[in-house]
């Protein structure tokens, strides 16, 4: 059987999220092994590099053993959340590991969840969307570790999410998303049959803001 | 801060000794050891200046012959840290040990200095051995390391360079100076209904494009991701949005590969693609870089440390230009080609359009500057007093007459460069290059004035990743360390900073 060899990768995900800092983390099995947090909301470029190196060196995980990428979809500021999902989908082609993707608001809940174990009731997860609207999804409950989102995600005006809602008993979190728990989503969908989703797109929820232009004249 | 690098002389030893002492408290060498380290025939020494003050030395030890080196010593004063002094000396260093023929060379490191262990790691040192309490009277153990300088690996390294800076995804692979593969992928025709790039339809397109363009590349290039030596990525000048796409992915993909990265100049990019053309570039060469974010010209003494901007436009780039006028006169986006066609058959000469910071006065001050807002507007006034007055206007007179305002502004200025700096060459780049009167009048021009004229292939002059990698290859085949992977996407970066 020796000649037969054959190195098998270690099940170890590296997730990444520049929805709105830049957060990394290295999980194993559905355990996070270590993770990176930047808060800071416009340093993702100079940050990611290093952030991945460094949480690996952390979770003493080499960037071959990595046998998938879990990348945070958004929604949320697209310069920043074009980062990550660059940064995922070069790190998964190097390591010839598989790239999954979570919708960032998720994440999220399953941080309210996680932390309000006995709380399964509607939660309103929103974040900001700037020109004063917000990135938002409903969840109501979570079921064997996957968030159950029923609303969402969109983009609105708080006022228009106010009216939608009213009557509605939720609680609201603003909890920061962490790579930790867009791992660990990504891990118990993986469990359910339909398994994670190989969706690594970007949510935008918004069209490119330009307006085809036409010559202006110049004389009186 | 300005600094200088040179040998040391037996002079610089008093400079030196108050260094080693400030450095190495517990454990200096002696002013004897020193002096006899400076005067020896196998080593080599220097000394790094500040403002005509030696802040800092590095030595390397080689017998004659050997295939062996040892960096012997490197201190940098603990004021002036952090500049990149220390790099700059180990650089100069290895490159002497690559001249003098060494294969591989050694260092010791204290176990506790993980600052210079970093610096090393840099430049691929790795630890081979341990020697115990090494360092007195400290009881401090070394780190024995080693690094390879395999100079045939280094003189062809196969580079891959990625490019994200406008409107075009480029991923290109070189080995040494030849090109393997150019593969580009424009969202050029999302663009065109809004008459110009738009940064967030650009940045998308990027995300999407990014994968594709690296397995075709690679496909086309007929080598695997394993057999890269080396990433190169366009970190500036550019749109900043879009340049952050390739950033990302670039560094990603740097950590996940261990290949070192590289962060290079997009202008000076452009020069580089010449060297694909021709296999090397003749230097030193005035280059005329024009596109639709950049009307520049250039002096280049040597591509990887000696770029010289002489001007720029102070308003609208030349491509532009060309897609503003377009669509003054109802033609679609992009512009240049547009024009092309509307000026067939039309008269250069029909309308004088004005010719930018070329006046007398100017040209005192703007000498090699460009400026082509107000040529647009003219253009402008000239159709609409034109359809005011009820004329009919001669499309074909006004796209010949603007375009040729346009290009005699460029040839003029650049010649002038080539005249002035006695430098009978002028190299083109960038996508503007593919205007057929821009290269017709350039041809003529460098004729009468017994100038060189270099024009790579259109492919190689829009924006494109070979040209970045090309540019990487470079700096590798210099022997100059990878970038740190803290860089940023600068979208107004300066083209003498060649490597950030």
């Amino acid at each position: 059987m020796s000649e037969h060899l054959v190195s098998v990768k270690q099940e170890y995900v590296l997730a990444i999220d520049t929805s709105a800092g830049t957060t990394v983390a290295v999980l194993s099995l559905g355990e996070v092994l270590a993770e990176l947090n930047y808060l800071e909301p416009m340093t993702h470029s100079e940050r990611i590099g290093s952030a991945i190196e460094e949480v690996l060196a952390k979770a003493k995980v080499s960037p071959s053993n990595i046998s998938q990428v879990v990348v945070g979809r958004g929604p949320g500021p697209y310069t920043g959340l074009r980062v990550g999902l660059a940064a995922a989908k070069f790190f998964a082609f190097g390591a010839s590991a598989e790239l999954l993707g979570i919708c960032s608001l998720d994440a999220i809940a399953y941080s309210y969840y996680q932390q309000n174990p006995n709380q399964n009731v509607p939660v309103l997860v929103t974040t900001d969307a700037r020109r004063q609207e917000v990135f938002w999804a409903l969840y109501n409950g979570i079921d064997k570790g996957v968030p159950i989102r029923v609303e969402g995600p969109s983009v609105n005006k708080p006022a228009y999410l106010k009216e939608l809602l009213t009557g509605q008993e939720h609680t609201v979190t603003d909890l920061p998303i962490t790579a930790s728990s867009l791992g660990q989503v990504a891990h118990f969908q993986s469990l359910t049959d339909l398994g994670a989703s190989r969706d690594s797109s970007p949510i935008y929820l918004r069209e490119p803001d330009a307006t085809p232009s036409k010559a202006k004249r110049v004389s009186g | 801060m300005e600094h200088l690098i040179r040998e040391a002389h037996a002079s610089d030893l008093d400079a030196i000794m108050a260094i080693e002492n400030e450095c190495f408290a517990t454990d200096a060498w002696s002013l004897e050891v020193m002096l006899s380290e400076l005067e020896a025939p196998h080593t080599y020494y220097l000394v790094a200046e500040v403002e005509d003050k030696v802040v800092g030395y590095a030595g390397l030890s080689q017998l004659v012959g050997a295939t062996q080196a040892d960096i012997q010593t490197i201190a940098v004063r603990p004021n002036q840290r952090g500049s990149g002094l220390g790099r700059a000396l180990m650089q100069e260093l290895t490159k002497e040990a690559t001249r003098r023929g060494a294969k591989e060379v050694f260092l010791e490191v204290r176990a506790d200095n993980t600052i210079a262990q970093k610096l090393y790691k840099m430049f691929g040192f790795k630890q081979i051995g341990l020697r115990k309490k090494y360092y007195q009277p400290d009881g401090v153990d070394a780190f024995v390391m080693k690094t390879s300088l395999l100079r045939d690996e280094v003189s062809e390294p196969l580079v891959l360079g990625i490019e994200t800076s406008c409107d075009e995804t480029g991923i290109g692979i070189v080995r040494g100076n030849t090109l393997l593969a150019n593969v580009i992928s424009s969202s050029m025709d999302q663009h065109a209904r809004f008459g110009g790039v738009v940064p967030e339809v650009a940045a998308r397109a990027h995300l999407e494009a990014l994968t594709p363009a690296l397995e075709q590349a690679l496909r086309e290039a007929k080598v695997t991701l394993d057999e890269i030596d080396a990433i190169a990525v366009t970190n500036g000048p550019g749109l900043a949005g879009a340049l952050m796409v390739g950033v990302g992915a670039a560094k990603a993909l740097a950590v996940s590969t261990g290949k070192p990265i590289y962060a290079v100049n997009h202008l000076v990019g452009h020069i580089a693609a010449d060297i694909l053309d021709q296999g090397k570039l003749a230097v030193p060469t005035i280059a005329l870089l024009v596109s639709g974010g950049h009307t520049s010209l250039l002096l280049v003494r040597d591509i990887i440390n000696d770029v010289h901007l002489l001007g720029e436009t102070i308003d609208d780039a030349a491509g532009e230009a060309f897609d503003k006028v377009a669509r003054v006169l109802g033609l679609s986006y992009p512009g240049g080609p547009e024009i092309d066609r509307a000026a067939l058959g039309g008269n250069p000469a029909a309308i004088r359009f004005p010719r930018g910071l070329t006046l007398a006065k100017d040209m005192a001050e703007h000498r090699y500057d460009f400026s082509f807002s107000g040529l647009k507007t003219a253009v402008a006034r000239h159709v609409e007093l034109a359809e005011s007055k009820g004329e009919t206007l001669l499309i074909s007179d006004v796209a010949a007459s603007f375009r040729e305002a346009v290009v005699d502004v460029l040839i003029r200025k650049a010649i002038a460069a080539c005249v002035d700096n006695n430098i009978p060459r002028l190299l083109l780049g960038g996508g503007v290059i593919a205007n057929a009167r821009l290269r017709e009048v350039a041809i003529e021009a460098c004729q009468e004035n017994d100038i060189e004229l270099r024009i790579p292939p259109l492919s190689l002059c829009t924006d494109n990743g070979a040209m970045i990698a090309a540019l990487g290859s470079q700096l590798v085949q210099a022997g100059f360390a990878p970038s740190s992977l803290d860089f940023s996407a600068d979208s107004t970066l300066l083209v003498t900073q060649i490597q950030s």
